[in-house]
């Protein structure tokens, strides 16, 4: 019965932004997925920080921002719907609803490049671990450059 | 070749190896800077390195050869005028060191770059790459520099084809060799001009030095502070 409840619980937490997205409004949206971004790049920042010796690698470190990439990662792509490109509002370029499916796919390659991160902070190979956050990073700069304002 | 012209030493050592530092380097900051990820961190080595090329310049251009001087080559809109009429008129006056259009190529080439690499010190590519001084300031700042630092980029793209186009046109329509001229220091003079002026080559060193220890200072000691 309590593991009813919590099997219960879970589905409605999973459920609830499903079911938010499609009545959250734009500026929630637009808040939304800055907010994410902002986190995504605090701890990418950490990551790419250890990867480029700014800073020295910290194991536990590193797989708590990966992890928390890779999770986090998946989010903003929700949060971009349609009538959410407001001037003045967001740097999100209009051009990214005429080009949803490129968008979509530079988005999946985000998530692809992401959630490999996990592995190579565990893993403690050096090479591995740079390699995968420029991998990472690519991915960001790909969207960016094509639907991001400066 | 005829009698009429005399070959001079035009451009010193300092002011050529500056010359194809800077090209060498902006090439290469464009290049990182598009490719992102891991070459970031070069991109901004690259920076800092023409940073200390542009404070070298300047410096060079109050203190260093004749040629190499801001009042020997920026002049007025009137001799800039004369000499782009006769250019237009298929015969260009054949100056010693930068022709009067010229001259404000290069003040408009150092200005640019010289932007460029400055708001690059407070860029963020909201990705994993911030420059030095970011930090140091507002991040209404920071947003507004690297707007300007990618709009520039365009901007020095433009001014850097307009120029390698004067120096083609210049090779093949006046066969006035100018790039080479920017790698052996010669040309072929009027007769009876006289060769102008250089400093010595460790004068240059020192004002280089100085620019460098400048720009050390202001991205690896003052961010730290």
């Amino acid at each position: 019965m309590k593991h009813a409840a919590i099997a219960a619980l879970l589905l409605a937490a999973t459920a609830v932004p499903a079911l938010a997205q499609q009545a959250m409004k734009p500026e929630d949206q637009i808040k939304m997925r800055k907010s994410t971004m902002d986190l995504i790049g605090y701890n990418f920042g950490s990551l790419a920080a250890m990867a480029e010796g700014k800073k020295p690698f910290d194991r536990d470190e590193a797989v708590r921002n990966a992890d928390l990439v890779a999770q986090l990662a998946a989010l903003p792509r929700r949060f971009f719907g349609e009538g959410t490109s407001i001037e003045g509002k967001t740097k999100a370029k209009p051009s990214i609803w005429e080009h949803r499916a490129d968008f979509d796919q530079k988005m999946d390659k985000l998530g692809e490049e992401t959630r490999k991160l996990p592995a190579v902070a565990r893993g403690g190979d050096m090479d591995a671990f740079k390699k995968q956050v420029t991998e990472a990073s690519h991915a960001c700069k790909s969207c960016h450059d094509d639907y991001k304002a400066k | 070749m005829s009698a009429a012209f005399a070959r001079i030493r035009v451009w010193d050592l300092p002011t050529r190896i500056f010359h194809w530092a800077l090209a060498a380097l902006a090439v290469f900051s464009f290049t990182t800077g598009k490719i992102g990820g891991d070459w970031m961190a070069w991109h901004l080595k690259s920076g800092y390195a023409i940073l200390v090329l542009v404070l070298f310049r300047l410096a060079w251009g109050f203190a260093g050869s004749r040629t190499a001087r801001f009042a020997h080559f920026v002049r007025g809109p009137r001799s800039a005028m004369g000499y782009a009429r006769g250019l237009l008129a298929g015969r260009p006056a054949r100056e010693v060191g930068h022709n009067p259009l010229g001259g404000w190529m290069i003040v408009l080439m150092l200005a640019a770059i010289a932007f460029q690499a400055a708001t690059g010190l407070f860029a963020d590519d909201e990705i994993a790459t911030q420059g030095p001084l970011a930090a140091k300031v507002s991040n209404a700042v920071v947003s507004r520099m690297s707007a300007l630092h990618s709009a520039n980029e365009w901007i020095i793209a433009a001014l850097v084809a307009l120029h390698v186009l004067a120096i083609v046109v210049y090779r093949l329509a006046w066969k006035t060799p100018l790039a080479a001229a920017m790698v052996h220091g010669w040309m072929d003079a009027p007769a009876g001009a006289e060769e102008p002026a250089r400093r010595p080559a460790w004068l240059a060193l020192v004002v280089l030095a100085l620019a460098a220890l400048a720009v050390y200072a202001l991205v690896e000691i003052y961010p730290m502070r």
